[in-house]
């Protein structure tokens, strides 16, 4: 499980497609280091707290910035959120909403629960890998978290 | 007798009942197919750009023109997909209704536009109406971007915005002295995805008119145009006069 160690990003996305843009556009957006990619919500809980497939991860190395989906089969963004946000280990990390469309109730419920962004997923590439760009660089670059 | 009137009273109320119920069905299904349907569209624009950026040297210029092909119209299959989107979203969302000064949002739009631009407008006097604000100013910006849009090949663009009043409403014109149209096109017009002009001339989804005559429906209003071709064209749509107060 060494591919798990040494992360910032984690990647939680159900389609294929998406995440493999997703990886991508970071790379373009010259964030390297390969982002650790979860296919559904279920598997973060066990990801943060070194459980499971993910026992011989480091517990020290949490994540710094986390893109969910929010349409998962087993666990939704919504569910992940609540769960990321209601414990004082990760409640520091920042959460990006990569959402397929705006739906404005969607998104309050959201925000309630204390994501720290929502993106639309851009149809055009080009704008795709802008709007990742920009969120990297923002929440890695610029963003100041908790000292641990 | 009475009870005739009633009976085709509530008949009529049961109808526009019902045909309230199935306007929002169908605004559910656009909204909802046109949701789903971003994905694989994202899908295909993301993967052949890699295939252009990572495998672009393993083709020949033949394989590259066709690629190019694909990218173009999948991202028009893109722009389509949202402008459904826009649509149905006017019809979903509920409209305030309140006082709008109409003069105020046309400047707002044109202060959006270039500054190049802005000299071309000649804004006659606009009075307020009743109405969403939002919607409203999406109309205005439809318009004149349509108007912008037509006249942008005419070696002097003039572009004229004013407004008229008959005995129950406020009419607003947008004028331009651009492309215009064969009046016998007029009926296609304000339909979803139809382009009157080859889109290498005047690119678009053939969305924004469709818009403009949802909202102004929406408003109780309609929507009508004049035109010659080569000489311009006149956009005009009347809302009910009941004040602004």
């Amino acid at each position: 499980m060494t591919d798990f160690d040494d992360i910032e990003i984690l990647l939680v996305e159900d389609n294929h497609n998406d995440a493999e843009m997703t990886m991508r556009a970071l790379r373009k957006g010259n964030f390297l280091s390969k982002p650790s990619w979860l296919k559904d919500g279920v598997e973060v809980p066990e990801f943060v707290r070194c459980e499971g497939p993910f026992e011989s991860r480091n517990p020290q190395q949490l994540p710094k910035l986390v893109l969910l989906d929010q349409k998962m089969p087993r666990l939704d963004g919504l569910n992940v959120l609540r769960e990321l946000k209601g414990s004082d280990r990760t409640c520091a990390i920042p959460v990006v909403a990569m959402t397929s469309l705006n739906q404005e109730r969607d998104l309050t419920e959201t925000y309630r629960l204390g994501v720290n962004g929502c993106v639309t997923k851009p149809v055009q590439f080009r704008s795709f890998v802008e709007a990742v760009a920009l969120i990297g660089m923002f929440w890695l670059c610029v963003n100041q978290v908790p000292a641990e | 007798m009475n009870a005739t009137v009633e009976g085709v009273l509530s008949a009529n109320a049961r109808l526009t009942g019902e045909i309230d119920v199935l306007k929002a069905e169908l605004d559910g299904f656009t909204y909802s197919v046109s949701h789903d349907l971003r994905a694989p569209v994202r899908a295909v624009l993301g993967f052949a750009r890699v295939v252009a950026d990572d495998h672009g040297s393993a083709l020949d210029e033949e394989g590259r023109r066709l690629l190019a092909v694909v990218q173009s119209e999948a991202s028009r299959m893109g722009d389509m997909i949202d402008a459904l989107l826009a649509l149905s979203r006017i019809g979903r969302e509920a409209m305030a209704y309140l006082p709008v000064d109409m003069a105020g949002l046309v400047y707002e739009v044109v202060a959006e536009r270039a500054v190049q631009e802005q000299s071309l407008f000649d804004v006659g006097d606009l009075p307020g109406v009743c109405g969403d604000r939002v919607l409203l100013r999406q109309v205005w910006a439809n318009l004149l971007s349509n108007a912008v849009k037509f006249s942008s090949r005419t070696p002097t663009p003039q572009l004229r915005v004013w407004a008229t009043r008959d005995a129950a409403r406020v009419i607003y014109h947008v004028g331009d002295n651009g492309v215009g149209f064969d009046m016998k096109c007029a009926d296609k017009l304000f339909g979803v995805f139809q382009t009157l002009h080859r889109r290498a001339r005047f690119p678009g989804t053939g969305a924004v008119l469709a818009m403009v005559k949802r909202i102004v429906h929406r408003h109780g209003g309609t929507v009508w145009a004049d035109a010659q071709l080569d000489v311009g064209a006149t956009f005009s749509f009347a809302l009910p006069d009941e004040g602004t107060q």
